[in-house]
């Protein structure tokens, strides 16, 4: 027997467990799926090959729609909020301070606890009667809402003109601070450091600006005490697309679980070369610009690779509405794998469940594939 | 020398097993490979047989081995769960032939759904009535018809309600175990505190009210407001217990499918009078106030529950009500009525349900099947009826059965049970779907914002009047679009199912 024939017949040999359960348990349902997504089958029925007729009736089905707006908007904020959080949280975990290591455990730790749990638990704190949210965001939303009262009563063009002078001033700083910038490169730091105070309130006011000409009077008397899990509407309300409260609470539930996404981001930062610190202490470089022109692209791959987890996960979130919300209100909640279930355990309809299984799916891929591709000139490989 | 890797065999006419040099990790692996082929190839099925416990089942020990063992699957859970093995218990004494294994079963719908797919049901299984029509269209329970006229047992017996709801296409596939129907609690507490002021409304506080304008003159009279406006007691929610949210339209005269012929009537416009009332609820006391309130409320069952701790003195509940009240607050004062009417509307009107016993298709042991459902039937239903605190679903109840029921209200259940006004859940395959929709109807419609300056400052028959106004259109156009859309799913359904048995008559004239 050749060599290469025996290394062959051993290598598959070892995987022949593993490749048997991925043929049968994997890899038949997936081609499975894709013959039902043309047939309508309930389960106590033989599936009756119907053509594209489920991918068309998808096409129209309201309740569908709305379960990928909920999914895109979860995606949407959730995505960007958890890698800023998770990274944050790295970074700080990867300092040299005391009891750094019990803090690591401590932020890890929501990661083990069962979702079912998870949920549950935040179902009390959601509660808008007695949960703790309310009792301890009260007194931050009243004095939010008295900040914000006199931009709301005046009609939303006053302070849509007012933001668009915010953002004028805004670009004007920028401009000012890059020139000043190069000042500071040659003569010395306080002109810049001014700068970079005028630049930062200014952008504050701008988003503070921004966020009144959503707001309405309904709006901030919400934030006092917020119906959470019981409101269907939107927020801010003067954007229809924006998530509904109920969709807030699970985003910001969300980030429970963030810590498991910074252990991650810790491991790769304890991977970062300390000699490319040393070197830029030698010339100079600020914490930021460390941070930024280092250890940034040096973990970008695993920026990357929990953003794409991200993605998957997001198309996948469906046992904390199950249980909080089922769903409502007004299919706020509504998530696609949700969706799937309702079709096929609720309705036994499992060929359109099928079809929408694969349509969820090409959605995964494609937006991974879009990732990857933007990511291409963002990520740096330290290998190639 | 010994063959490595390194240093292969030379190219001959060997067979390859001896090519292949034999170390312990194979001989490991072939073991393992051996085990688990011995394991498969010797593995029993499990059987009810062996479920034998010498403590438990004692008194039945002579006789264990020669009977036959039936699965029986239910869902009960708590002292509903005891009733139910209590009638099983009194079968099993009862004779010498068959044993029921009672199995409960979370999702029981669900797994026997799957069972019967897989081709290894249980016996009996114990369904919700909402399961018989699409289990039964899909041919997955058995016909019962002949069962009952071998057996003797008539359908005359039955209250024609209950007997529906185990029926599909003229079928019986399913018979009734514990009934439901449902009906107003009051707190008679509650009314006796306000009584004064109920007079000074013109209402009486010895009785409950009677019309669904009533209801709102009572409710207007027992709530109570915190010093922030906020509620602290309602007399009225249409929200609670939310589980009937889709019911409110059969008491104002609505339908939501006409059976006969096929047709989805969401948008019948006596519907959309149910919920312009429910919209008006909405508007007068705060869409977002009472939700949070709601939000408030402790666990059905639990002392915390809305009408047993009191922060709700009216609501709509079924007859297995009064077993939770009593068991959370025994000395708590509540009185029973048909719920109100709109008026104009004749009644009582009551939602009926039941939960059913069936005998899956394909099952192991009809015959004997058969003979536990025909006990549940005839002496069972006493048995589980009582210990549940339920009315029975026959029309002719045992001399004996009310001596010590622990349900004081069951005339008022078996009243606006046998009402001729009495609806049961609409009996399509798409029932679910539809459900589905009128549920986030509802909530549409609840949510749906009337902005406040329309109302600022309007008495409560101007506020009515303004709310009907503002919200009927939106109302209508919701309860269309349900009415498409399900409508759609039926008769897609219906078309595929025509196409399924033209497959299916094609496919039996060609076989040769």
């Amino acid at each position: 027997m050749k060599l290469s024939t025996y290394r062959t017949i051993t290598g598959y040999a070892f995987m022949a467990p593993w490749l048997a359960a991925l043929i049968f348990l994997i890899g038949y349902p997936f081609v499975a799926s894709m013959y039902f997504s043309t047939c309508d089958y309930s389960p106590l029925k033989e599936p009756l090959f119907v053509g594209v007729d489920n991918y068309t009736e998808l096409m129209q089905d309201t309740v569908f729609r709305q379960s990928m707006l909920v999914t895109i908007a979860f995606a949407v904020v959730a995505i960007p909020l958890g890698v800023l959080l998770a990274l944050t949280l790295a970074l700080f975990l990867n300092t040299r301070i005391r009891g750094v290591s019990f803090y690591r455990v401590i932020y890890y730790l929501p990661h083990l606890v069962p979702s079912v749990v998870v949920a549950i638990l935040w179902m009390w704190m959601f509660n808008p009667q007695f949960g703790i949210l309310n009792v301890v965001l009260a007194p931050f939303g009243k004095a939010a809402a008295y900040l914000l009262t006199p931009f709301a009563l005046i009609n939303p063009p006053v302070p849509g003109w007012l933001g668009l002078v915010a953002v004028i001033v805004i670009f004007a700083a920028w401009w000012k601070t890059r020139s000043l910038s190069q000042d500071y490169l040659r003569a010395g730091h306080e002109r810049f450091k001014r700068a970079s105070t005028v630049l930062a309130i200014v952008f504050v006011a701008a988003v503070l600006f921004a966020l009144t000409t959503w707001l309405n009077p309904i709006d901030i008397r919400k934030i006092q005490s917020p119906g959470w899990l019981t409101d269907g509407n939107p927020f801010p309300s003067g954007l229809s697309f924006a998530p509904s409260w109920a969709l807030w609470a699970l985003i910001y539930m969300s980030m429970w679980g963030v810590g498991q996404m910074a252990i991650i981001y810790l491991a790769k930062l304890q991977d970062v070369p300390v000699e490319l610190y040393e070197a830029a202490d030698l010339d100079g470089a600020n914490w930021w610009q460390k941070t930024w022109h280092i250890t940034l692209p040096m973990i970008s791959p695993v920026i990357l690779f929990n953003v794409i987890m991200g993605i998957i996960g997001a198309f996948q979130v469906f046992t904390e509405p199950y249980i909080m919300t089922g769903g409502g209100p007004e299919d706020r909640t509504r998530f696609v794998a949700m969706f799937i279930y309702d079709q096929a355990f609720e309705y036994q309809r499992l060929g359109y469940a099928s079809a929408v299984a694969w349509v969820l799916f090409l959605v995964i891929v494609g937006l991974t594939m879009l990732a990857l591709r933007i990511s291409r000139e963002r990520v740096y490989y330290a290998g190639k | 020398m010994e063959k490595s890797p390194e240093n292969p065999p030379a190219q001959s006419a060997r067979p390859l097993w001896t090519a292949i040099p034999i170390r312990p990790v194979h001989i490991a692996l072939a073991a393992i490979i051996a085990a688990v082929v011995l394991v498969a190839a010797y593995e029993r099925r499990p059987s009810l047989k062996d479920d034998f416990d010498p403590a438990r089942d004692a008194e039945f020990a002579s006789t264990w081995d020669k009977r036959v063992h039936i699965a029986y699957w239910e869902k009960w859970g708590s002292f509903e769960r005891e009733a139910c093995q209590a009638m099983v218990d009194a079968f099993n004494r009862s004779q010498d032939e068959v044993f029921v294994h009672y199995i409960n079963a979370s999702q029981v719908d669900r797994k026997t759904m799957l069972a019967i797919m897989g081709g290894d049901p249980p016996d009996v299984a114990g369904l919700w009535a909402t399961n018989v029509p699409p289990f039964a269209e899909a041919g997955g329970l058995m016909e019962l018809d002949g069962f009952m006229a071998k057996s003797g047992l008539s359908k005359d017996r039955y209250t024609p309600n209950y007997l529906k709801l185990g029926t599909y296409n003229d079928k019986t596939c399913a018979l009734p175990t514990t009934p439901a129907s449902v009906a107003l609690f009051y707190n008679k507490e509650h009314f006796r505190a306000k009584a004064a002021e109920l007079r000074a409304a013109g209402l009486n506080p010895d009785r409950p009210p009677r019309t669904t304008q009533e209801i709102d003159r009572y409710a207007a009279v027992l709530n109570e407001f915190g010093k922030d406006g906020k509620p602290v007691k309602m007399g009225f929610l249409p929200t609670e217990p939310g589980w009937f949210n889709w019911t409110w339209g059969f008491y104002f005269g609505g339908r939501l499918f006409d059976e006969e012929n096929g047709r989805i009537t969401a948008d019948d416009p006596r519907n959309v009078d149910a919920l312009v009332w429910v919209k008006r609820y909405a508007e007068r006391y705060g869409r977002e106030k009472l939700l949070q309130f709601r939000a408030g409320f402790g666990n059905f069952d639990s002392p915390q529950n809305a009408f047993i701790d009191g922060t709700v003195s009216m609501e709509m509940q079924g007859v297995w009500f009064s077993n939770f009240v009593r068991r959370h607050r025994p000395h708590m004062e509540f009185g029973v009525a048909p719920f109100p009417t709109a008026e104009g509307v004749p009644g009582p009107v009551s939602l009926v349900d039941a939960d059913v016993i069936t005998i899956p298709k394909g099952c192991p042991h009809p015959e004997e099947a058969w003979r536990f459902v025909e006990f549940s039937q005839r002496d069972g239903l006493a048995i589980i009826c009582r210990l549940q605190g339920k009315h029975m679903p026959i029309k002719e109840p045992p001399p004996n059965f009310r001596d010590g029921h622990p349900n004081l209200e069951l005339d008022v259940f078996e009243q606006v049970a046998a009402s001729p006004y009495a609806f049961i859940q609409p009996r399509t395959a798409v029932w679910r779907e539809y459900q589905h929709d009128l549920g986030t109807a509802f909530d549409h419609v609840w949510n749906w914002p009337v902005p406040e300056d329309e109302l600022a400052g309007l008495s409560e028959d101007e506020r009515a009047t303004k709310v009907d106004a503002l919200c009927r259109a939106e109302i209508e156009r919701t309860l269309k679009d349900i009415t498409a859309r399900i409508q759609a799913r039926l008769d897609k359904r219906r078309s595929v199912d025509e196409l399924r048995r033209e497959n299916a008559s094609q496919s039996v004239e060609t076989r040769p």
